[in-house]
């Protein structure tokens, strides 16, 4: 993603803002869409974008959980862990998914690339736990071990375009 | 069961209004237009004053006086910020409504955004969210073609436009001004108070942030009247609030109650379906994961700020999670610690440090390494965080842990004693039903 | 480093109120830390620090009790009101005190005896005196592979961090480089750089001086001491005429360390250092140090004593029928006057002069209210004249930025690109338009409260229609003031004391020539001089280190540095500072000035001056800009001299005509290109070269490449440089950096420094 193609994107919205350092996060969602996740370059030309340093945009990135700094999987899945969950089995559901998907019992990405396996904190979702997101966009639940199969086999079926974040 | 009065439109229409047209079809933009129409500035702000409307968000302080705090004759431009950050474990009230019922949301916006002068509001919405804020942001576009949103709103003259702003997975930015810092373009973490946003808040400016629930509730305060909403609920808890209701319990879910009429027992029981067959009750954080836990004995405390307050507990954002005798109180604190210490934006020693040094503790405990010592090692530590921090993460932190330790000591001491690993508590959910995708 | 800010208690503005039962008076609105301090009472901080803006309140090591305020209160971030009533010594302070501690310590390594902060650590000072025993925690430490290369001069220990954010506060908001940062949250937040990246920069060194821990540490210094065997000098630093209040550190009088003072000086530094000022200290540990006398007799050379040196420098300037005197301009204010009284006596038929431009059409400007550069934080609009405060004048920089951030307007007029450029509204001149080039900031200047104008000598020099619009300007309004960065470090004393700029010497028969601290052969005009000194008679050099002069000289007599030698410079905002003796300096070298007293004894007529006290005593007695002044009022921080009296405005009418052909060549010194950046050990790394900068507009039409090496020629000599090209340079001229060690883009000036064009060829 190129400071070009960043700034083209946040040019409708450059406005809304007293502030161009508010326009990071966007930024950094937007440079994320492309691969899931951002590359010391890709850094670069978020802080090209908005007049910020690479160390400015890096400090931002790091701190937020869904800003990532390292090769993620062409599908993220989060597994809620928090209490409500946890009380309706979230830890078998991670630990299943984690041992399907051949990755430590924190969740990593499958050797095949295809699936990011990962706890999250809550998800706003407990009605339904426990659950689980698929990227930051499609949460279900209550997921069962063999739902949670289906969800995962599914992602690898149909393998759809990475969505663009706004 | 106590009578329903819905402020929630989606809720009373047992429907979905996410179109400027169905939100219409059930009474919506009627305030809108009313107010913007007929009343000054003030005499909104005393319409919510008057309400006795208490923050959804976590604190319960009076909106309307919140809103009064901001200096009228500043030069500087006013800023209406929501806070629709909603992490708080077991909390999905917000998450309903925005789902829902987007338009009561904005027009809740146009109303408070008028009464303080502010043109530009902000919607602050997790990044977890991306669902309901697709469907935000296509209500804002609606809503901005169909003249409630942008210049002249609804022919009076009245200017203002929200901006949706994705977070991106930080609980502290629900805390307002680490929210501020974020929107801002920083690192989410807490500022000094004061000053408060009211007087420095997005940009220095004047700011006043709410909560979702919050601002949602002010459309039917208006359209009608305050006293209407007033004469719901108690005294000090006027009004009704959701409840997100979860953990243990059969029928999870949303659940509205006027304030003082409904006890924690009816909101599980009743409402919420009870626990399973064969089960019985354990423990409850009723607002959510930030406040005391309570026990077998509160639950015949009424769902009102006070009268929780008096059993020890907060009614805080109202989400209860429930807990049955499967679950453990020591790895249920646990798992409330891990939160804490991995949502800690380390910016204060307490905070950073101690919430960490909590979560050893319990996994000790858990991992069947407690020490007898460890208790008074965990009361020196709630001393040492409790109050010391520059926002109320910590304290959120500390509550649910001390509490039960002091509820439920004897669970901890045999914990403690027998020395050996917990097992895992079984999980009644896994197996039990079918998974479904955003409603 | 400075923990609380200075509070004034004599004050009309102070409130009173009440501090552990006692009442108390300090200034509303001070923060209660501060106003505590000035009343006596400590209470403890790590985040909080007065230069880094508004209090973060993160560590809460301050926590105290106020009543009416619920629990307790960061002492750091609570500004003190009327009849407040404050607690720090109740037991639930001391709890919560403790408690913090206690938590910082939980990840803490404990590694005192082997952490180079040992025995000057806020954190171990605080452990000691109040500080828990034993860790509670049976967990493991946090733990880091230690330690990271923050730069190569920068070491990081991340397990000592307390994540107080004073590093990373700096270099948001006081360096405003913004490369260094805190990743991650929680538990797990580093400092740290763009992954890869070094933590580069002007002034990064300062977080070294703030980290209240040993996080973060001098690679040069690391090891080299413990506290119990160093001692501290405040002294002044001498890398270039800012003059920035230091603390030396020395071991066995060796010098170990620079840093900025505890008590720093508020109205030059701020506490604040440039790292040539930090670890230029290295030079004098380089091999291209002086460590031995020097006789050279026909086609011989032989080292000898000092007593012999200076003999035989008595002796061969004594059978000169005539003889100059060169000094550099960076002698003291002693040295200076001691050469002066020598070419008055002594010396036969002795001129002198020094470094330095003359200047004709600056005493107007001279002569308006001298500002320091404290001042430049109250200013509304700070407008800078000429050269290249950031690299020039590097700490001017910092209060630059500071006043920015205060709200003042900053305007940048002058011929060259201009590191500071994004501070404000810049205007680039071309070459001999600078008058023109000050319109719009002239217009202001008449419109603001408090104008204060920085300028730089030299630029003002090659534009003396500038300098006289300026001093028009601001002398209409009657709260403008004016700060001159003067091209010499001690410019402002030697002017004081009457010693003229040497080029008017360099056409002349030098005679036997003395030459202190001096160098003219590698200054502007080199060549000239090169053959002025090849055709005069004998050379005397009293210098620290070897160089081209010392190569040629007849006597070389090794002096001290000034990190060795006591003695004034007078600085920028024309502010005398004294240089304390700090380190020993080599067995055979001596002060200058003592060098020069013993001079005077083999020339037959002794001066009697026994101490540098007493020659600046006699200096200030004949010299009028500096009378009223002795050590003792001076004392640690220095004080203001007088202004110099308006002058007649010569040759004010007209920028300075260029000589020879081609494009006009603006040239600029830079402090991390000089000697110390390229002779210290510490720096060799980061220290910049000698370049010349072009448009690609002009280096197409020269048809000249970027990074090729060019030719540049003047009527005074040539030279070959690296090229660089950069859109922001001004088109129509060539840009060069000069003073670079062994570099010879002097040699392209005139000795007066007259302006040149030069032509541009590929090497
Ligand atoms: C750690 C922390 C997290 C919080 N998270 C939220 C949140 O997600 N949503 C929210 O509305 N308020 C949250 N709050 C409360 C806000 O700080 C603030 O009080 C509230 O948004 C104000 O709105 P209200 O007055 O309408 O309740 C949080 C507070 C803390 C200390
Ligand atoms: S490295 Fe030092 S200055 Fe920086 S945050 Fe850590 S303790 Fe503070
Ligand atoms: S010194 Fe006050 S909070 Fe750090």
């Amino acid at each position: 993603m190129t400071a070009e193609e960043i700034r083209a994107h946040l040019d409708p919205i450059r406005d809304q803002f007293a502030e161009e350092r508010s326009l990071v996060l966007p930024a950094l969602k937007f440079a994320q869409g492309e691969k899931g996740h951002l590359t010391g370059d890709d850094v670069t030309e978020v802080a090209a974008a908005t007049n910020l340093t690479p160390a400015y945009v890096e400090s931002i990135a790091s701190f937020y959980d869904r800003i990532y700094l390292d090769p993620v999987g062409k599908r993220v899945v989060s597994v809620c862990v928090s209490l409500s969950c946890m009380l309706n089995g979230s830890d078998e559901l991670l630990e299943h998914l984690c041992s399907r998907e051949g990755v430590s019992h924190e969740g990593g990405t499958s050797a095949d690339g295809e699936i990011t396996v990962q706890e999250a904190q809550c998800l706003g979702a407990c009605d339904r736990a426990p659950c689980l997101q698929v990227d930051a966009e499609e949460t279900m639940g209550p997921v069962t071990l063999s739902e949670a199969d289906a969800v995962a086999d599914r992602l690898r079926a149909e393998p759809q375009p990475r969505p663009v974040l706004r | 069961m106590p009578q329903l009065n819905s402020v929630y439109r989606h809720r009373a229409a047992d429907r979905v209004l996410t179109t400027v047209d169905t939100y219409r079809l059930s009474g919506g933009y009627l305030a809108l237009e009313k107010a913007l129409g007929e009343m000054t500035a003030d005499e909104l702000l005393y319409v919510f004053h008057r309400s006795g409307l208490r923050g959804r968000g976590g604190a319960g302080f009076p909106m309307g006086r919140k809103a009064s705090f901001l200096p009228k004759d500043a030069q500087l431009a006013k800023y209406l910020v929501c806070n629709a950050d909603e992490s708080e474990p077991g909390t999905f009230k917000d998450r309903e409504i925005m789902e829902l019922n987007p338009h009561q949301l904005i027009e809740g916006m146009v109303l408070a955004g008028y009464a303080i002068g502010a043109e530009r509001g902000y919607i602050y919405i997790r990044g977890e969210y991306e669902y309901q804020a697709q469907i935000l942001d296509a209500a804002i576009e609606a809503a901005r073609e169909s003249g409630y949103l942008g210049s002249d709103i609804a022919g009076s003259k009245v200017d203002f436009d929200l901006t949706l702003y994705r977070g991106a997975g930080a609980y502290i930015c629900g805390e307002e001004t680490g929210l501020l810092e974020s929107l801002e373009g920083k690192r989410g973490q807490p500022r000094l108070k004061p000053p408060f946003p009211a007087v420095k808040g997005l940009w220095a400016s004047p700011t006043l942030l709410n909560n979702v629930e919050t601002l949602a509730a002010l459309p039917p305060i208006v359209e009608n009247g305050p006293d209407w909403y007033a004469g719901m609920g108690t005294e000090k808890s006027p009004g009704t609030k959701v409840f997100s209701i979860s953990g243990h319990v059969t029928k999870p879910g949303n659940y509205e109650v006027v304030l003082g009429d409904t006890t924690l027992r009816e909101l599980i029981f009743d409402m919420a379906g009870g626990l399973r067959e064969g089960r019985s009750f354990k423990a409850c954080w009723v607002g959510g994961s930030s406040v005391p836990v309570l026990a077998e004995q509160h639950l015949d405390t009424p769902l009102d700020y006070e009268s929780l307050q008096e059993a020890g507990t907060f009614l805080g954002s109202g989400g209860c999670i429930v807990m049955d005798d499967s679950g453990c109180i020591v790895r249920a604190s646990l798992r409330l610690a891990s939160f804490y210490r991995h949502e800690s934006c380390g910016k204060c020693t307490p905070c950073r440090e101690g919430t960490g040094w909590m979560e050893n503790v319990l996994q000790r405990m858990v991992d069947g390494e407690g020490r007898m010592e460890d208790f008074e090692l965990m009361e020196a530590l709630f001393g040492r965080i409790g109050g010391k921090c520059l926002c109320a993460l910590a304290d959120g932190a500390v509550a649910p842990i001390s509490s039960a330790i002091r509820l439920f000591r004897k669970d901890f001491v045999r914990v403690v004693s027998e020395g050996s690993p917990l097992p895992q508590p079984m999980s009644p959910q896994l197996e039990m039903s079918g998974g479904r995708a955003n409603a | 480093m400075p923990d609380y800010a200075p509070v004034d208690l004599t004050g009309t503005d102070l409130v009173e109120f009440e501090l552990n039962g006692r009442t108390v008076k300090a200034p509303a609105g001070t923060m209660l830390v501060d106003a505590c301090a000035a009343n006596g009472v400590e209470v403890p901080i790590f985040c909080y620090e007065p230069r880094l803006g508004d209090p973060l309140g993160a560590c809460r090591q301050c926590l105290v009790s106020v009543e009416g305020i619920p629990g307790l209160t960061t002492a750091c971030s609570t500004p003190v009101a009327a009849e407040m009533m404050v607690d720090t010594v109740s037991e639930e302070v001391r709890e919560a005190q403790d408690g913090i501690l206690e938590l910082l310590l939980e990840n803490h390594p404990l590694d005192c005896p082997v952490c180079d902060k040992g025995g000057e650590c806020p954190l171990q000072d605080r452990t000691f005196r109040f500080g828990p025993g034993e860790s509670r925690m049976v967990e493991p430490k946090r733990h880091f592979p230690k330690p990271l290369k923050l730069s190569p001069q920068i070491a990081l220990d991340r397990e000592r961090c307390i994540s107080c954010y004073r590093c990373v506060r700096f270099s948001q908001d006081v360096s405003e480089d913004g490369n260094l940062t805190m990743s991650e949250r929680g538990g797990r937040s580093e400092i740290t750089t763009f992954t890869g990246d070094s933590y580069n920069g002007r002034f990064t060194g300062n977080v070294i001086d703030l980290c209240p821990v040993g996080a973060l540490t001098s690679i040069p210094y690391r090891f080299t001491s413990r506290p119990w065997d160093i001692q501290n000098t405040p002294s002044v630093c001498a890398s270039c005429s800012v003059g920035c209040n230091t603390e030396l550190t020395l071991r066995e009088g060796e010098i170990k360390r620079v840093q900025g003072r505890d008590e720093p000086n508020w109205q030059v530094e701020e506490g604040w250092l440039c790292n040539v000022g930090r670890w230029g200290y290295g030079a004098d540990q380089a091999p291209q140090r002086l460590r031995q006398p020097i006789l050279r007799d026909g086609g011989e050379t032989r080292e000898c004593s000092l007593e012999e040196a200076v003999a035989a420098a008595g002796l061969v300037l004594a059978h000169e029928a005539h003889t100059t005197v060169l000094l550099g301009g960076d002698v003291t204010v002693e040295e200076a006057f001691i050469a002066k009284e020598l070419a008055a006596g002594p010396l036969p038929d002795a001129q002198v002069g020094s470094a330095g431009v003359v200047g004709a059409a600056l005493g107007p400007l001279r002569a308006l209210p001298a500002a320091q550069l404290g001042d430049i934080d109250g200013a509304d609009l700070v407008v800078v004249v000429g050269g290249d405060p950031a690299n020039q004048h590097p700490v001017a920089e910092l209060r630059l930025r500071k006043a920015r951030r205060a709200g003042a307007r900053i305007v940048l007029v002058g011929p060259r690109a201009q590191e500071l450029e994004s501070l404000g509204e810049s205007i680039r001149t071309a070459p001999g338009n600078l008058a023109e080039g000050l319109t719009s900031a002239v217009a202001q200047i008449a419109t603001v409260k408090r104008p204060l104008v920085v300028w730089d000598e030299l630029d003002l020099d090659a534009e003396p229609d500038a300098a006289v619009v300026l001093a028009t300007a601001l002398g209409d309004n009657a709260a403008a003031s004016q700060l001159e960065l003067t091209s010499e470090v001690n410019g402002a004393g030697l002017r004081a004391l009457g010693v003229a700029p040497h080029s008017r010497l360099v056409d002349q028969d030098l005679g036997g020539v003395l030459a202190v601290r001096a160098n003219p052969g590698a200054g502007p005009g080199g060549d000239a001089w090169n053959r002025a000194l090849d055709s005069g008679g004998p050379i005397v050099v009293i210098a620290s280190h070897h160089s081209e002069l010392t190569e040629r000289a007849t006597v070389v007599i090794p002096c001290s540095s000034h990190f060795e030698h006591e003695g004034v410079l007078v600085t920028a905002g024309q502010r005398a500072q004294r240089l304390r003796p700090g380190a020993a300096g080599p067995e055979q070298s001596a002060p200058g000035w003592e060098i020069l007293i013993a001079l005077s004894h083999r020339l037959g007529v002794a001066l009697e001056y026994r101490s540098p006290r007493s020659a600046f005593a006699a200096a200030t007695a004949s010299a009028p800009a500096l009378s009223g002044l002795d050590y003792d009022t001076l004392g640690d921080l220095g004080a203001e001299i007088a202004t110099s009296p308006a002058s007649d405005v010569n040759g004010a009418g007209a920028p300075r005509a260029h000589d020879g052909e081609g494009l006009p060549l603006v040239t600029g010194r830079s402090v991390f290109g000089g000697p110390e950046a390229h002779l210290s050990e510490g720096l060799v790394v980061t220290a910049t070269g000698e370049e010349a900068v072009l448009h690609p507009a002009e280096a197409a039409r020269l048809n000249v490449a970027d990074a090729n090496l060019i030719t540049l020629n003047s009527p005074n000599g040539e030279c070959t440089v690296r090229l660089r090209l950069d859109p922001g340079a001004p088109e129509g001229a060539v840009f060069a950096v000069r003073g670079v060690p062994g570099g010879t883009v002097e040699s392209l000036l005139a000795p007066d420094r007259a302006p040149v064009n030069v032509t541009v060829n590929t090497a």
